[in-house]
């Protein structure tokens, strides 16, 4: 059976994807995945999770954000203000300009 | 662990559910993101009439993006408080169903009219967003990460909400009065929005102790009128001469509470308020009308058999 494996490096951090182990059981899982994953890398924390209880839905299935201009719910499209004078709100323009960028980018 | 020894590590993105947090703190943390939760959903509620008022479509398609951004942070932020194991996310729903769930004051007040959009959308919202850019570092790890998917977000609503304001103020002079009439009505209620000065709030001390809470009403109100009040200015709105706002001696600025309607307040406080009970009236009857989506849910979720987990 294959468990995907999920790290944490730091106490409040995300537990992020970074591979998977062929293990009988859970326990056994854990045990794997703390030899083959959190032995070199910094590890605060792992998660296994059977790979046949995660579902999928990618770039094929289904075309992410729709395919109507949805620019209203940007930030940036509101560009008669000016977003400098609360750094959350200037954070939050900048993330979501990177994310739309990346967005485009890859289409 | 106990009460000491959680005060002694409190920091931000401390506590997890690995953690065996002791039932005090539990408590105190399933009140603080239930309220938020709430919040969000009659912040959504509230946010969903100015679709209907907006006077285009591309305004109207915002408003429907931002309430669909708040029901989303509501869900968030439920499975946050979840993680607690103190609350289920149906009790805490049923709680707000029967008028038991607590939410911020300015969703209390019932909205009629587009002049009102951007007193919730700008005003509202961006104190709100000072609140939250602080809960990015709460104890309590599942709100800190809810925290940063509403943070990303909220950008657009604070941008959105002032250029609502920025259309109106520089439009008729009808509309531009009509706006300061509003703005007045609602000045009092944005200010009350960071709640008592810290003295008197209830549940202040021992949540800053243990790191949920980051920052004091004090302080985010101060920093709210730093900023807004210029914001208020630059597009003509005249600041009301009461409540009485003034500069300490340090430079920052304050409101003088005894001037705000503090028995109003804790009226809301007690969803007592006659525009609590239509705001939660009205939410409850929408929930009604579509009970019959959830229960449909729920029997195909009890009759595919697929939910459990191999072991």
């Amino acid at each position: 059976m294959i468990w995907e494996v999920f790290r944490q490096e730091k106490p409040g951090d995300y537990h992020k994807h970074c591979g998977n182990v062929h293990a009988p059981d859970r326990e056994m899982a854990k045990l794997f995945a703390q030899i083959q994953h959190g032995r070199r890398m910094q590890t605060k924390s792992l998660w296994v999770v059977p790979q046949e209880e995660i579902g999928e839905v990618d770039d094929e299935d289904t075309e992410f954000g729709g395919t109507t201009d949805k620019a209203y719910r940007w930030a940036m499209t509101y560009n008669n203000i000016d977003a400098s004078f609360q750094k959350e709100v200037a954070e939050s323009e900048e993330d979501q300009r990177e994310a739309a960028e990346a967005a485009e980018a890859d289409r | 662990m106990d009460i000491s020894e959680v005060k002694a590590r409190a920091g931000p993105r401390e506590f997890s559910p690995a953690d065996d947090m002791p039932e005090e703190y539990r408590k105190a943390a399933t009140r603080m993101i239930q309220f938020h939760a709430n919040s969000e959903v009659m912040g959504g509620y509230l946010d969903k009439e100015f679709t209907r008022l907006a006077p285009s479509l591309d305004r109207k398609l915002a408003c429907t993006a931002k309430c669909q951004d708040e029901i989303g942070h509501a869900q968030l932020l439920y499975r946050a408080a979840e993680t607690l194991g103190v609350k289920t996310r149906d009790e805490m729903l049923d709680e707000l169903t029967a008028g038991e769930g607590k939410f911020l004051n300015c969703f209390h007040y019932p909205v009629d009219s587009w002049y009102e959009a951007p007193m919730i959308d700008f005003f509202v919202d961006g104190g709100a967003m000072r609140r939250q850019a602080t809960l990015k570092s709460t104890s309590w790890e599942p709100y800190a990460h809810a925290m940063d998917k509403v943070c990303f977000e909220e950008g657009f609503h604070v941008k959105h909400g002032e250029d609502i304001l920025r259309e109106l103020m520089r439009s008729s002079k009808k509309n531009q009065e009509r706006t300061q009439e509003v703005f007045e009505k609602w000045w009092p209620r944005i200010l009350q929005f960071f709640g008592p000065t810290n003295d008197e709030s209830v549940h202040n001390d021992f949540s800053q102790e243990v790191g949920l809470k980051t920052a004091t009403n004090d302080e985010l109100r101060n920093s709210f009128l730093n900023m807004y009040i210029p914001k208020a200015e630059k597009y003509g709105l005249e600041i009301p001469e009461y409540p009485r706002i003034y500069e300490r001696d340090d430079g920052t600025m304050a409101v003088r509470e005894d001037d705000l309607d503090w028995d109003e307040f804790w009226t809301i406080a007690k969803n007592d308020y006659p525009g609590s009970r239509e705001q939660i009236g009205s939410r409850r009857e929408r929930q009604e009308a579509v009970e019959w989506v959830r229960s449909a849910m729920d029997d195909w979720e009890a009759g595919s058999g697929t939910a459990g987990v191999a072991d």
